[in-house]
């Protein structure tokens, strides 16, 4: 695992379970992370992002008021957006694929399965700090490139730099 | 999103590089790793209050559900809700059983919209026995008696659902 100094990273968690939230929390600070705010749905996560300068936003998936979900379609593309690029991992305690396709669908960067370690947080975290995709701006999707290789896309080449 | 039907390839602007940084000694290494899970592990005392709570949240929704099956959609969600998040917590403190029965108790109620005395006896079993896991403190697989109390459930939930 590579050695990454996090403590000078603003990390929000948005999760609606305190439990969970305090679990997030320990674990962030004892990695050294001085710098944690809380939310508690994805409308308090706005709220929160207008005034903190997230650098990378831990959301769970199923929340009471504003899921997981719809707080990153309102992150990626909504005009009032504090940050389009912020960088994603959504929790979540499901495993289905196409669970996990919705999600990348909608520009989250990473995932973390409950239940959560110190050891599986700091490895999604340093997926997301090694993550150099590139963005992409479409009609219908804003967010990481969701192709993994070119060798993977067979399509057309739309895309212009 | 993009106005038209164009896609276009952005470079995102780059504002970790100048906050996190390689090695030193602040970086986040196998010892650092080590000392979190055994902050996570010193809070099992405060995970055990927490899942009692959830206990006490799981057969209220429960004691609803039984008296209220009109409304069956709506309270098999609460219930779903609770073993959701006990399912989360349970492995992150050492009850991989928990985490191994509220999964299995999600799965039972996923997609049910309504309920049968079958279905309530299931749900039933699978509070008890996380109950029981709890009571008795089978933190881990739970050992020989772990194996015996899953096993056991397992039967009589297929024996019941007529899947035995």
């Amino acid at each position: 695992m590579t050695d990454f100094d996090i403590s000078r990273m603003n990390v929000l968690i948005v999760e609606d379970n305190l439990h969970f939230r305090t679990l997030i929390r320990t674990i962030l600070q004892t990695l050294g992370v001085e710098s944690v705010e809380e939310a508690r749905d994805g409308s308090e996560a706005f709220e929160v992002l207008s005034s903190f300068d997230a650098d990378l936003a831990i959301i769970d998936w199923k929340m009471d008021g504003l899921n997981g979900l719809e707080c990153v379609r309102r992150i990626r593309n909504d005009e009032d957006s504090p940050n389009r690029f912020l960088p994603i991992i959504m929790v979540t305690g499901y495993t289905e694929e196409s669970l996990a396709r919705d999600a990348r669908d909608i520009g989250v960067n990473d995932f973390l399965g409950k239940p959560i370690s110190a050891k599986s947080l700091m490895s999604r975290i340093i997926a997301v700090l090694e993550d150099k995709r590139d963005f992409i701006d479409a009609p219908n999707y804003f967010g990481p490139d969701r192709r993994r290789s070119q060798q993977e896309y067979m399509g057309e080449e739309r895309r212009k730099k | 999103m993009s106005d038209d039907d164009t896609v276009n390839v952005i470079k995102p602007p780059d504002t970790l590089s100048a906050k996190v940084s390689k090695g030193g000694p602040g970086a986040v290494d196998l010892a650092a790793i080590e000392r979190a899970e055994s902050v996570i592990a010193s809070m099992a005392d405060s995970y055990l209050d927490w899942v009692e709570e959830d206990l006490v949240k799981i057969s209220k929704a429960q004691a609803e559900l039984k008296a209220n099956r009109d409304n069956a959609a709506a309270l098999l969600d609460k219930v779903f809700q609770v073993a959701h998040d006990m399912k989360g917590q349970g492995g992150s403190f050492g009850y991989d059983l928990m985490t191994i029965l509220g999964n299995d108790l999600c799965r039972f109620i996923e997609g049910k919209e309504t309920v049968s005395d079958v279905d309530l006896e299931v749900i039933d079993l699978y509070i008890g026995t996380m109950q029981i896991v709890i009571s008795k403190r089978m933190s881990g697989d739970g050992g020989a008696e772990g194996n015996k109390v899953l096993t056991g459930l397992a039967a009589v939930v297929a024996k019941i659902t007529g899947k035995g």
